[in-house]
């Protein structure tokens, strides 16, 4: 008995010469393939799900098709066609936004729960290749169904009061909403690890599929029916559309990344990915600001709202930075150096937060400063830089909480980003009702100075009885700064301090 | 040089020492059994093995190369099978072990020599066709089985493999693995059904609580468990009769009046006597007990038709050794 190879049959010889060679194209164009996409998309097309769908899908247009055929029969010039682009739009939604993406989910969180997943880890696919065969195949499957409604959403066309370009501006949206959804929905999968956790993320992402079908459909269904009454693709539409499908692809790469780092294993650097990409999306997002500010005769509300919108967003993405595990796998250490940012460890995630936060803020006011330096640009650049100094804080007083203490009991990822949630809801919510208690206004300046929400307001609000014409001064900026610089510094010596412990043999 | 080395392997998950300064080593061609309670660190120990997780502290060398600092170079030489044989629905056996072989980086024709090589070893072929999902228990074991040897690994990593199989399936899991050893592949299996790990093992690893508690060839570990207790275990069976009842209970009696017998038991119909010999006993002083033994029992009338000493296996011996604790 022998694992050994035997010689191949002589299956192949009796196949024609000119066959074989076609075949063996076929074969190579195979082996070229991603492994993963083959076998999900022909375990995909072998589902009871899939057949059901494109069947009932079919079936659904031809109903409506034959629906709009009667209705338009009698009409010399039909304007129904935007109604009938809708509805098959919806029957399209139904599954691009729902079933593709529970599937995309459903797929991967079985792979973890089979342990299937740790076996094509060892064969040296890699977690990238195996993620990203996954999402190419449930797009694949997509495309399929696609293939069905296609002619359909082409026939509405011709039944009048649908123009090309809407019909393609759809189109394009609805293929980002999808592939966002995909990855978004590939990186739940790899959330959480327990049963109880599991079922959660199954939950919540059913509800929020069910939700965003509805308002995608809102969307797509005001915009359809805007055209219809002369509402024109200009200049601010495009604008915004472009910084739409910016976000979506840059986000959903974002996610991607995230998924691939989450499942990859602690000997790998999983982090390089995920922090470059983030890096990659806030200089090249700041870029496509300053084009856009510029474009727009150096508009200061174009920077003012990137600098707020782009702060949440690094404050979102540094919290999951920041609760990394603290150090790194030995293979790693030898090559990180303080300036390694990218590598694995929640110290040079924490130092990359806050570096980014700060890159940012101070971007955005250069921008506003030089728009103009009118009262209102110095308001909202003291906004958006105190936006930046609250999550500093706290982003640190959760690491502060979680890993200072030596028990380490809320120490994992999961127990900081909880309690960064319960720090900045505290801090939000119990200086308003102690300034009430006091006899105070609820956003008084001095009691909700370190409020993430009212204090970041109260930074960009106007006051008419000053002469500035600024509600805050820039001296108080300062206190919070001097603030976010020493929680930073504690936060980064407990990190230091864990890593040291961690690395210890 | 042993094909596998671990020495000082440990592993800490926050407060708790999952394993603990473990050390061992395996040749090529070999079978080690890996043997430990529930919560032991045995799987902890292969998934470390297996390069899915990182030692605390320690170092793993899989043909010189160091499994903790260069993992990508020492998968290659690894086949692991987890405890979940981790099939997929809707899929064929073949079309299993093709993606596999794609996955390995294996193309065109060597793939498919490949795969109907490792489903010829296995058995699989008459089942190439049939889902997995509609394969028994002891066939998803194969083609798990085949699965882990498609990159022709010179280590293979098993977690419970014959965990759920029935007799025969087991017979044949043991076939393929001596196959597997015969053909120079180092085997390490973690098992809780000890008398199939004494057949199928040339070694044994002992661990509890994350430490090693004895290690070495199967047969010297049954035999320093029973020098250490200078233990004799005898089985006697009497013939059935209408009396038996009342026939076991006056032997019971009878040998528990004996100088040396510690305990006896009554098991499936025979009787199970613990004899303790003197610090110092050999095998003379224990065959002459039990002939002492036997001689009684005859001289009082008693229908003795069996009586024989009976064989200390791999159970008795992690018996001795460990303690039932948990890490």
């Amino acid at each position: 008995m022998s694992t050994q190879a035997s010689p191949a049959s002589g299956a192949s010889e009796t196949v024609p010469v000119a066959s074989a060679g076609v075949s063996d194209r076929w074969e190579k164009w195979g082996d070229r393939l991603n492994p993963l996409v083959v076998k999900e998309v022909r375990q995909g097309l072998r589902t009871r799900v899939f057949w059901v769908c494109f069947g009932l899908l079919l079936l659904s247009c031809l109903v409506l098709s034959l629906i709009a055929y009667v209705n338009t029969q009698g009409t010399s010039y039909s304007r129904e066609g935007r109604t009938y682009f809708f509805s098959f739009f919806v029957c399209l939604g139904l599954v691009h936004f729902g079933v593709i993406p529970f599937n995309a989910y459903r797929s991967l969180a079985r792979e973890r729960e089979d342990e299937t997943w740790s076996l094509l880890l060892l064969t040296g696919l890699g977690p990238r290749r195996i993620l990203g065969g996954k999402v190419t195949s449930f797009l694949v499957q997509a495309a399929l169904y696609a293939s069905a409604v296609g002619p359909f959403l082409l026939f509405s066309y011709f039944l009048n009061g649908i123009d090309l370009p809407t019909i393609l501006m759809v189109l394009l949206l609805g293929g980002a909403w999808l592939v966002f959804l995909t990855f978004a929905s590939v990186c739940a999968a790899t959330l959480a690890d327990g049963r109880m956790g599991r079922a959660f993320v199954r939950f919540a992402l059913v509800a929020a599929l069910v939700v965003t079908f509805f308002q995608t459909l809102t969307f797509i269904f005001v915009m359809t029916e805007g055209r219809g009454r002369g509402f024109s693709f200009d200049r601010d539409f495009f604008l915004g559309m472009s910084a739409g499908l910016w976000l979506l692809l840059s986000d959903g790469w974002l996610l991607f990344e995230a998924a691939v780092a989450r499942l990859s294993l602690v000997t790998e650097n999983y982090t390089r990915h995920p922090r470059r990409v983030l890096v990659g999306q806030a200089l090249l997002t700041f870029l496509g600001v300053t084009a856009v500010w510029w474009f727009l005769d150096r508009d200061k509300d174009v920077a003012g709202i990137a600098g707020i919108l782009g702060g949440l967003h690094l404050i979102f993405t540094g919290l999951f930075t920041v609760s990394d595990v603290d150090g790194q796998s030995r293979p790693l250490r030898a090559g990180t150096r303080p300036w390694s940012l990218f590598r694995p460890g929640a110290l040079r995630g924490f130092r990359l937060a806050v570096l980014l936060l700060l890159g940012w803020a101070a971007g955005c006011a250069g921008l506003l400063w030089a728009s103009d330096v009118s009262a209102e640009s110095v308001r909202m650049g003291m906004a958006l830089v105190a936006l930046a100094l609250y999550g500093i804080i706290y982003l640190s007083v959760a690491l502060l909480l979680g890993r200072m203490p030596k028990s380490g009991r809320f120490a994992s990822p999961a127990a900081v980003r909880l309690l960064f949630v319960a720090a900045g809801a505290l801090g939000a919510g119990v200086p308003p009702l102690l300034s009430v208690f006091l006899g105070l206004e609820a956003g008084d300046e001095l009691i909700n100075l370190l409020n993430p929400v009212v204090g970041t307001v109260n930074f960009g609000r106007y006051d008419w009885n000053d002469p500035s014409g600024l509600r805050m001064p820039p001296e108080l900026l300062l206190c919070v700064g001097l603030v976010a610089l020493l929680c930073a510094f504690a936060a980064d010596r407990v990190l230091v301090r864990r890593e040291r412990e961690a690395h210890a043999p | 040089m042993s094909l596998l080395e671990v020495k000082g392997l440990r592993r800490d998950y926050g407060a708790l020492r999952a394993v603990d300064d473990v050390t061992f080593s395996l040749e090529a061609g070999g079978i080690l059994g890996f043997i430990g309670p529930n919560g032991a660190g045995k799987s902890t120990t292969l998934r470390i093995l297996a390069t899915l997780d990182v030692p605390t502290a320690g170092e793993v060398l899989l043909d010189g190369k160091s499994l903790v600092d260069a993992p990508d170079q020492a998968r290659p030489l690894l086949g692991y099978m987890p405890d979940r044989y981790g099939t997929y629905d809707d899929v064929t056996v073949r079309e299993f072990l093709d993606f596999f072989a794609r996955a390995y980086g294996l193309k065109g024709a060597q793939r498919r020599q490949r795969v109907d090589s490792v489903m010829e070893f296995t058995g699989l072929i008459p089942l190439a066709e049939k889902l997995t999902t509609e394969l028994s228990k002891g066939m998803r074991q194969r083609v798990a089985l085949g699965r882990t040897l498609l990159h022709d690994p010179r280590l293979l990593l098993l977690d419970e493999p014959a965990d759920g199989l029935d007799p025969r399936a087991r017979i044949e899991l043991r076939e393929l693995l001596r196959a597997l050893a015969d053909q120079g592949k180092a085997v390490i299996i973690s098992s809780h059904i000890l008398t199939e790990l004494a057949e199928i093992c040339d070694s044994c690893v002992i661990i509890e609580q994350g430490r090693l508690l004895a290690q070495g060839r199967v047969e010297d570990l049954l035999r320093s468990g029973a020098d250490a207790s200078q233990v004799v275990e005898l089985v006697v069976r009497l013939a059935a009769g209408a009396e038996g009842e009342a026939m076991g209970a006056r032997a019971e009696r009878l040998l528990l009046e004996q100088p040396r017998v510690k305990d006896v038991t009554r098991e499936a119909g025979a009787l199970r006597v613990r004899l303790e010999l003197e610090q110092g006993s050999g095998p003379m002083q224990a065959e002459a007990a039990a002939a002492a033994l036997l001689a009684t029992l005859v001289a009082q009338g008693l229908p003795v038709c069996a009586f024989s000493p009976r064989e200390r296996n791999l159970e008795d011996a992690f018996m001795t050794v460990t303690k039932g604790r948990v890490a």
